[in-house]
């Protein structure tokens, strides 16, 4: 979705160790804003793919789990205090479309669907609108390389958030599917496929990035363990 | 001196600004503002200058000289964009165009990037030199003013290469980008640096405070968009239940008429009350107001408008719990319920007081999550960041990712 340039260098490094990189994001407003639900609804259809991006897939860089899972859920259910639409649009999951178009349907039908059914919802208070904005990312390297699963678990523990953010979330829109940095890697370069399954497992929404960082540590520590008493034993 | 940050600022934040530096090595950088003492641009602009240079970028700050009366004219115009009815003339227009040209006459505008920070220096871009990127950086809320006076603003405004606002719901419908900013604290100057028992004693005594007894304390400007007023009733409506004294500590700034007139008015308020400590501390205490936000038990920020209102992010880093008013900036600083508490009224302020004031463990848990908060987005090492990928964003225009 995002990025074609960083995600050509990724491929160069397929054959070679993990670069940890990072990025940090620059808010930049789109000068749009939406008072209650109709005016967000109007807003989702014609707004940049960016903007959809930044308040959908971008959740996570706030650092700490909320109480729904996009910016627009979030706004619903806190600001306007229409639960049930809340609760309907923070299940859906921005990684499994295949494009942002797809996601911004798929947004537009839930609240669609609402309004049929409660056609007069209320509007924000003053100064709580929504409003519209995107990112311009800046990527840039960590300085850290691992050229196996030893180094990375020591990197892993050491590296900023925003290097968790941008290998972990970032890539499920640069990669597609499902699929993040870490897990490729352990699977393309390392051959370690079990690992990368697991990696996989670990859902985005449930945890903050710090979440993340704990999940991926104890999965890798237990492998790197494993190893060490299977090259211990001789076997 | 950027080393000095390591260990406080995220790794990340200083990488960058390493790279960033050695990509603007040499270039020139401008900040036009309007005051060199008091209020947080100047604050932000004295720390940021140093780091600047140490990144090896040619940067300069330069502030525009004016009369009384052209503050006066600012002041309103000032406050006609935060929304207060003001009326500006057309003769009042013509005096601020004049006294920026005369000092477009005396400053160098010529550098590779000029940054104009708020309404005062903002016509200076009539005079822009051939070269360079202009940036408006608008310290206050302009998403609900008076319409005329905010119009005129914005014929210059729109004239700028782009715009940087502190929070996205200050921004407006303009014809220029738009960036999102937060400004920031400076976790090793005097004002947030950590200080002895003793250092903190000394001031205490200085100003003849009781440091045993709990501390309710507002630093601000005296100016009624801060609602010191209203601070006083909350303490009052406090002192039934619990005990506490109340510090009010402000410095005044060159560029705000008001500060006296609003300042008698709290002291009439106040009515000779032996435990409001009404402090008028001169330019540059910085010392003082760190020593008094660390021996501060519940710290109050409770504006009516605020620009971002930093006090909340000083006292946040010094792990105090802060109980703010829901508006400008606040919001992005204390995640209600999370780092501290938004309020809308005096009772709102009063019941929150009472909450820390019986409660040491929630004290230390929002504290504590309130100086990870600041660590993670409101020191100056990410506004320097952000300022110079702003700038690289501008000369390199038409992407959505940048590698550097």
């Amino acid at each position: 979705m995002k990025g074609t340039e960083a995600e050509s260098k990724v491929e160069k490094n397929r054959n070679s160790s993990f670069e940890f990189k990072q990025c940090v994001s620059i808010l930049k407003s789109t000068a749009k804003r939406a008072r209650d639900l109709r005016e967000l609804r109007e807003q989702i259809s014609t707004v940049s793919e960016d903007s959809i991006f930044h308040h959908t897939c971008q959740y996570f860089l706030k650092g700490r789990v909320r109480e729904y899972t996009n910016d627009f859920a979030q706004w619903t259910g806190e600001t306007l205090e229409e639960s049930a639409l809340a609760e309907q649009l923070s299940n859906i999951d921005p990684y499994v479309f295949r494009n942002l178009s797809e996601l911004r349907k798929a947004l537009l039908s839930v609240i669609d669907d609402y309004l049929e059914n409660f056609p007069e919802p209320k509007a924000a208070m003053p100064g709580e609108d929504f409003c519209f904005n995107e990112t311009i990312s800046v990527v840039f390297s960590a300085g850290i390389k691992a050229k196996n699963l030893a180094e990375f678990l020591v990197a892993i523990k050491y590296v900023d958030s925003a290097s968790i953010y941008y290998h972990f979330y970032e890539a499920r829109t640069r990669l597609g599917g499902k699929v993040d940095d870490f897990s490729r890697w352990f699977e393309d370069v390392l051959r370690e496929r079990e690992l990368a399954e697991k990696i996989r497992c670990i859902d985005p929404f449930m945890h903050s990035i710090e979440g993340i960082r704990t999940h991926i540590v104890e999965v890798v520590e237990e492998k790197v363990k494993r190893d060490m008493t299977v090259t211990g034993t001789g076997k | 001196m950027i080393d000095r940050y390591a260990g406080i600022a995220p790794k990340g934040d200083l990488m960058l600004l390493q790279r960033l530096g050695e990509i603007f090595r040499g270039r020139s950088f401008l900040h036009v503002n309007s005051t060199r003492a008091g209020g947080g641009v100047a604050e932000i602009l004295q720390r940021m200058m140093p780091i600047l240079e140490e990144l090896g970028i040619d940067a300069r700050w330069e502030v525009i000289e004016a009369d009384d009366r052209f503050f006066d004219i600012t002041k309103k115009i000032h406050n006609a964009i935060q929304g207060y009815g003001e009326k500006i003339t057309e003769e009042m227009w013509r005096y601020y165009y004049e006294v920026n040209r005369s000092n477009a006459g005396r400053i160098d505008l010529g550098a590779d990037a000029v940054f104009i920070h708020d309404p005062q220096p903002a016509s200076l871009i009539e005079f822009r030199k051939r070269r360079g990127t202009w940036v408006w950086r608008c310290h206050i809320d302009v998403s609900n003013p008076v319409k005329e006076v905010c119009d005129h603003l914005m014929r210059y405004c729109e004239k700028y290469d782009a715009t940087i606002f502190s929070v996205a719901k200050f921004t407006r419908a303009i014809s220029v980008d738009e960036y999102i900013i937060p400004p920031s604290i400076d976790p090793l100057s005097e004002k947030n640096r950590e200080l002895s028992d003793g250092e903190i004693n000394e001031v205490l005594e200085r100003f003849g405070i009781p440091g045993e007894r709990p501390i309710l304390l507002q630093v601000s400007r005296f100016d009624r968009f801060k609602d010191p007023i209203g601070v006083i009733k909350a303490y009052r409506m406090v002192k039934k239940y619990n005990d506490c004294i109340l510090i009010l500590a402000g410095s005044p700034a060159t560029d705000d008429p008001e500060g006296e007139v609003v300042l008698n008015e709290v002291r009439e308020y106040a009515a000779g009350d032996p435990d409001i400590f009404i402090l008028l501390l001169p330019a540059f205490s910085d010392r003082e107001i760190n020593a008094l936000q660390r021996s501060a038990t519940v710290v109050l920020q409770k504006s009516l408008k605020e620009g971002f209102g930093l006090t909340v992010s000083e006292a946040m880093w010094k792990g105090k719990p802060v109980i703010g008013g829901a508006t400008g900036g606040i919001p992005l600083q204390i995640v209600h319920g999370y780092t501290g508490f938004l309020v809308h009224t005096p009772e709102g302020a009063a019941f929150r007081i009472r909450q820390f004031l019986n409660n040491a463990a929630m004290v230390k848990r929002m504290g504590e999550r309130g100086r990870e908060h600041v660590r993670a987005n409101f020191l100056i090492t990410k506004q320097v960041r952000d300022y110079l990928s702003v700038w690289y964003i501008l000369e390199n225009k038409g992407k959505t990712v940048y590698e550097l």
